[in-house]
């Protein structure tokens, strides 16, 4: 979808603290976390950004 | 994998997924719990503050799970004004730090004991529906797919919960109604041992600073920060940091651990239940709006929707109406409380930092045994008329 904005989800642990804030919050339910990986789904989601106030280290980024 | 059956599926092993696993063996019904970690309670999500007054209820004993007893709070102004409320006052609000890993694990061993069969590194992928009732769930057991058939499913999933959701009940939260939070064990701080200290005012806005002592110079220094609040990535972080530095007895201190999170800060639902689905604790958006704890809500919803759980399929009808009695049951224990504090939480995220302190400084004048709202509000509308006008919704 080349309209879209792309959205990067940091968790190879650099940023990510693996803590389900943005699974929770995501009004599409198109982030899943698995102990320690953290995968969306890039067809649902609307890039709405409202995952990366959730989060709160700062970890996923839209551009 | 071969398929299975069960009576009763819970997903998740928080406190609530091991009190509602517990409480329906014990009334017979045949259990498992499924947790998609390796290790119950750990990593920990929490800032282990828990009132205590409960635990009796739900059949909880102590153990070595508890760090610290606290005997109060300390509520502090944006000016650092202090006001203290003893346990007793603060309707039971504080009571014990505890090792919160220890605790989740010991609830888990309480379910097993009862009869419940645990799996771990078992996630829930999806729900399964036949004519439009949940029937079980698909899950993943290290790697390897199968279902779970099961009369009653019970998502006990946390705040991250999917379960409902994909069961069909509406579950979202608003970002007025989610704290973003994040937390540090911090060493060598000048924490108290006798208290829980909060912080109000725009050092977090819309929730809260918090310390809670675990040890001698040991404490959880967290913030909760409303997601609707937040300007800039990672502002949770940005505030607590901020927070630290300009608290010496803090900002000498050193990290050894830290914790992120969600927490729901939202009215009750309106639902709970579903034809053969029922959800409990974080899952079902049970944690106090105003103080952001949720293991003892948790906890006794968990027990009665353990107990019905079991009842359901005894009476082999896990039908929605049947699963009312869990419904009607954990809101007359905590609906009440959980409205109206969600009521004075939104209130609380409008006031500024002026205005907390003028409110601080007028329950200086309150005699402590007279602590009431009541009370409260007189000592404010007697001391600075000019914020009562805020607060004319509680009159
Ligand atoms: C930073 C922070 C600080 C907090 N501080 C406090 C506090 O001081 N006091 C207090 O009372 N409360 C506090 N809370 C809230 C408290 O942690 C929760 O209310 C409590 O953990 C809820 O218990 P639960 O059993 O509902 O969910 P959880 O404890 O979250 O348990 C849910 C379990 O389900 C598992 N799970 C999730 N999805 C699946 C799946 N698909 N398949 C299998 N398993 C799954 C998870 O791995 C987890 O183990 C805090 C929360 C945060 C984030
Ligand atoms: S941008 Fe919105 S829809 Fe996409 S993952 Fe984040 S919260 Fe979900
Ligand atoms: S909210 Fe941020 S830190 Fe937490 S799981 Fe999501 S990306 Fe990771």
């Amino acid at each position: 979808m080349p309209n879209k904005k792309s959205l990067h989800i940091e968790s190879s642990g650099q940023l990510c603290v693996y803590c389900g804030a943005c699974v929770g919050i995501c009004p599409l339910n198109c982030i899943y976390l698995d102990e320690t990986r953290i995968t969306f789904d890039e067809r649902v989601c609307t890039r709405c950004e409202i995952c990366v106030k959730a989060c709160p280290v700062g970890a996923i980024e839209i551009g | 994998m071969e398929d299975r059956k069960t009576d009763v599926l819970v997903i998740g092993a928080g406190p609530a997924g091991s009190m509602t696993a517990k409480w329906a063996a014990k009334h017979g019904a045949n259990v498992l719990m499924i947790e998609k970690r390796q290790e119950i309670g750990s990593p920990v999500r929490c800032g282990e503050g828990m009132s205590k007054e409960w635990l009796h209820d739900v059949g909880i004993r102590p153990g070595r799970w508890i760090n610290v007893e606290v005997e109060g709070a300390r509520i502090f102004a944006p000016n650092e004004k202090v006001f203290e409320i003893n346990e007793k006052h603060a309707g039971n609000e504080v009571g014990y730090v505890v090792e919160r890993d220890g605790f989740d694990k010991q609830l888990a061993i309480d379910a097993a004991n009862a009869g419940v069969e645990v799996k771990l590194k078992t996630a829930a992928v999806a729900i399964l529906k036949e004519h439009g009732r949940v029937v079980g769930a698909k899950v993943k057991e290290f790697g390897q797919t199968y279902e779970v058939r099961a009369p009653i499913t019970v998502g006990a999933d946390g705040f991250e919960s999917q379960v409902g959701r994909w069961a069909g009940i509406p579950t979202n939260i608003a970002t007025r109604d989610m704290d973003t939070c994040l937390q540090y064990r911090m060493t060598n701080v000048d924490s108290d041992l006798r208290y829980c200290d909060f912080y109000l005012g725009k050092c977090a806005p819309g929730g809260y600073v918090w310390i809670f002592p675990k040890a001698e110079g040991l404490a959880n220094v967290g913030i909760g920060v409303q997601v609707s609040q937040v300007a800039n990535p990672a502002d949770a972080r940005t505030y607590l940091d901020r927070w630290i530095d300009k608290h010496p007895g803090y900002a000498k201190g050193k990290k050894i651990d830290m914790v992120g999170g969600g927490v729901s800060i939202s009215p009750p639902l309106k639902q709970t239940v579903g034809d053969g689905i029922m959800l409990v604790g974080d899952a079902a958006r049970m944690i106090d709006p105003l103080t952001g704890g949720g293991i003892a809500n948790g906890c006794i919803a968990g027990k009665i929707c353990g107990t019905v759980a079991a009842e359901a399929v005894a009476a082999g009808d896990v039908s929605k109406e049947f699963l009312q009695k869990y419904e009607k049951g954990w809101r007359a224990r905590i609906e009440e409380k959980l409205y109206r504090n969600w009521l004075a939480k939104e209130k609380l995220v409008t006031l500024s930092d002026e205005t907390f302190d003028k409110v601080i400084d007028a329950l200086q004048d309150v005699r402590l045994e007279k602590l009431s709202v009541h009370n409260i509000l007189k000592a404010v509308r007697d001391k600075h008329p000019d914020v009562t006008r805020e607060f004319e919704a509680f009159l």
